[in-house]
C-alpha cells in the first residue's frame, strides 16, 4: 500500500507539470503561428473570397516573441537532459533555474 | 582462455547486439509522426535519431553501474557483484546476465517483426528477472524494495508502464485540443509548414533524451560484467570503450530504422496531422523529462504511445483505431513475463549443459538461430522507407507493405 501512496505523490506530480509543459508548450507553438498568420495576413488566414486581410506587422512582432519563449523552454529541456548526464540536477528553488549535484 | 573470459565476451557481445535492438526498436517513439506527416523524409529522420541518440549517449557521464538493482539482487548498493556470485571467476553472474540479455533480444525482436512497439528496458528487465529466478530463486529478485522509496519490480516496472500511457495521453490530448483551438481560422497550408517545425524540434527532444536514458544501461550491464570477471574494478567510471561502443551501437541501431513499428505508430494508431505530431512529441518530451527529473523515468515507449493516442483523442473527428491500440497494451503487458521466461529457460538449459562453456555457447547459438529465423521471417513481407507511410488499411494491392498490413490486422493473438 505504502508503494502505491508514494507511486501516487510522484505521478500527480508528472501529470500536473506535464500537463502545463506538455500541454502548454504545444499551446503557446500554436498561439505563435497564430499570431504570425495575423501578421502574414492574405492567404494565411480564412478569409471570405475576393477580400484578402491586411498584414499585421504587430502580429509578426509577438509571434517572434512567442517563438523566442518556446525555443527558451526547449534550451532548458536541453539542459536538464545534459544536467542529469553530468550527475547534476536543474533546481528551480530560486525562480531561474540553477545547477546542483543529485 | 578461461570459462570466466570466454563467458564475459559472449555477455559484451549479446549485451552490445541488445543495444542495437533497442535502438531499432524506439526510433518509431521520437520520429513515427515525423515521418508520417512528411516533416522529415524516412531516410533523413532516422539519421537524426540516431546522431542525437550517439550524442545523447556520449553526454551521459553518470555511471549507470546500478541498473539491475532496480529488479534483481546481482549487485551490492555500491554496483560491485554479490560475492556469493562470484564463484568460478564470476562466471555464475555472467550466466545470469546473459540469459537475462538474450530474453531481452528475443522479445524485442518478436514484437518488431509483429510491428509492436514494447519497452525495450522492460524486455531487459524481464529476461533479467527470469534468469535471476530460475538461477537464484524468488529471494533474489527486488520485488518491492523495503517501501522506504520507490523501488522493485512493482514500483519502477508494473505501476509506472499501467500508468504512463494514461498521463502521456491525456497531456497530448489537452495540447492538441488546445493547438487545434487556437489555429482555428488559419489556413491549413500555413500551420502546416510551421506544425512541421515544431514536430521536428520536439522529436530531435525526445530523441536526444532516449540516448541519455537507454544506452546507459547497457553500458551498465556491460561494466557490471567486466566488474564480476575481474577487468575492471572503478565502481566511478566505466572503461571508454565500453561508453563508446554502446553509444555506436545503439546509434546505429536507430540509424537503421525499425520500419515495422515506424508504421504502426505513424499510420496504424491515429491519422496523423502536423499539429497533432506537435502536441504529441511535445507532450512525450515533457513527460519523459518531468518524470525522470522526478525521479520515476517512465518508459518512452509507453510515453510516445501514450502520446500519439492522446493526439488521436484531442482532435475532433480524428480516426484512432482502438484495435491496435489494444494489441499494443496486451504486447507491453506480456513483455515481462515473456522475456522473463525465455531468459528463465536459457538459463536452465545452460544449467543443464553444466552451467559453464558449453551452455553458454549453446543458448547464444540459440539467440542466433531465433534472430536468423525472424529477420528471415520479416523479409517475406518487408517494410522499408519505400512504404512505411503506405495507406494503413491497404486499398491498393500492389502495396509492398499490404501483407505486413493484413498480418497485422489478422494476427489478433499474440505469440507468448
Amino acid at each position: 500500500m505504502h508503494t502505491l501512496y508514494l507511486e501516487w505523490q510522484a505521478i500527480w506530480k508528472i501529470l500536473v507539470v506535464g500537463l502545463i509543459l506538455g500541454g502548454g508548450l504545444p499551446a503557446l507553438f500554436a498561439l505563435g503561428i497564430r499570431a504570425m498568420a495575423y501578421g502574414t495576413g492574405g492567404d494565411a488566414e480564412d478569409h471570405p473570397a475576393g477580400v484578402l486581410p491586411a498584414p499585421h506587422p504587430v502580429g509578426r512582432a509577438l509571434a517572434y516573441l512567442i517563438f523566442a519563449l518556446v525555443l527558451l523552454a526547449v534550451a532548458l529541456g536541453i539542459l536538464v537532459i545534459v544536467a542529469s548526464g553530468f550527475g547534476k540536477e536543474v533546481s528551480f528553488a530560486d525562480v531561474y533555474p540553477t545547477l546542483q549535484d543529485k | 582462455m578461461t570459462t570466466a573470459t570466454v563467458l564475459l565476451v559472449l555477455v559484451v557481445v549479446v549485451a552490445l547486439a541488445f543495444d542495437f535492438t533497442n535502438g531499432f526498436h524506439d526510433t518509431a517513439n521520437a520520429m513515427a509522426t515525423s515521418i508520417a506527416t512528411g516533416a522529415l523524409t524516412p531516410r533523413v529522420a532516422v539519421v537524426l535519431c540516431g546522431v542525437l541518440n550517439l550524442v545523447g549517449a556520449f553526454l551521459s557521464v553518470e555511471v549507470a553501474l546500478t541498473v539491475t538493482n532496480a529488479v534483481v539482487k546481482i549487485q551490492t548498493s555500491d554496483g560491485l557483484p554479490r560475492p556469493e556470485l562470484l564463484t568460478g571467476g564470476g562466471s555464475d553472474l555472467l550466466l545470469i546476465v546473459l540469459a537475462g540479455l538474450i530474453g531481452g533480444i528475443t522479445w524485442n525482436l518478436l514484437t518488431w517483426l509483429l510491428g509492436l512497439p514494447s519497452s525495450s528496458s522492460h524486455a531487459l528487465f524481464g529476461g533479467l528477472i527470469g534468469a535471476t529466478l530460475a538461477g537464484l530463486g524468488t529471494s533474489g529478485v527486488n520485488w518491492n524494495g523495503d517501501g522506504s522509496k520507490i523501488d522493485g519490480v512493482i514500483g519502477k516496472v508494473v505501476l509506472p508502464a499501467l500508468m504512463s500511457p494514461f498521463i502521456a495521453g491525456l497531456v497530448a490530448a489537452l495540447g492538441t485540443w488546445l493547438v487545434y483551438r487556437i489555429t482555428a481560422g488559419v489556413a491549413a497550408r500555413f500551420t502546416e509548414k510551421g506544425f512541421r517545425w515544431g514536430q521536428i524540434g520536439s522529436a530531435s527532444l525526445v530523441s536526444l533524451a532516449h540516448g541519455t536514458n537507454d544506452a546507459q544501461k547497457t553500458m551498465g550491464v556491460i561494466t557490471l560484467g567486466l566488474i564480476a570477471s575481474g577487468h575492471w574494478t572503478d565502481t566511478e567510471n566505466i572503461p571508454f570503450w565500453v561508453k563508446a561502443s554502446c553509444a555506436i551501437a545503439i546509434a546505429a541501431g536507430t540509424s537503421l530504422g525499425g520500419w515495422r513499428i515506424i508504421r504502426t505508430l505513424g499510420k496504424g494508431l491515429v491519422e496523423i496531422t502536423p499539429p497533432q505530431g506537435l502536441a504529441a512529441e511535445g507532450a512525450s518530451g515533457a513527460v519523459i523529462l518531468i518524470s525522470s527529473h522526478l525521479g520515476l523515468p517512465l518508459s518512452t515507449t509507453h510515453v510516445a504511445t501514450g502520446s500519439i493516442l492522446g493526439s488521436g483523442v484531442g482532435r475532433p473527428g480524428a480516426v484512432v483505431r482502438w484495435p491496435v491500440a489494444v494489441r499494443m497494451v496486451a504486447a507491453w503487458l506480456i513483455t515481462l513475463p515473456a522475456a522473463g521466461l525465455v531468459g528463465a529457460l536459457t538459463w536452465y538449459v545452460a544449467d543443464l549443459l553444466g552451467g559453464g562453456l558449453l551452455g553458454a555457447l549453446v543458448i547464444t547459438g540459440f539467440l542466433v538461430a531465433v534472430s536468423t529465423a525472424m529477420f528471415l521471417h520479416s523479409r517475406k513481407a518487408p517494410v522499408h522507407p519505400g512504404n512505411v507511410n503506405a495507406e494503413w488499411d491497404g486499398a491498393n494491392p500492389d502495396d509492398p507493405a499490404l501483407p505486413a498490413v493484413q498480418a497485422l490486422q489478422t494476427e489478433q493473438h499474440l505469440p507468448a
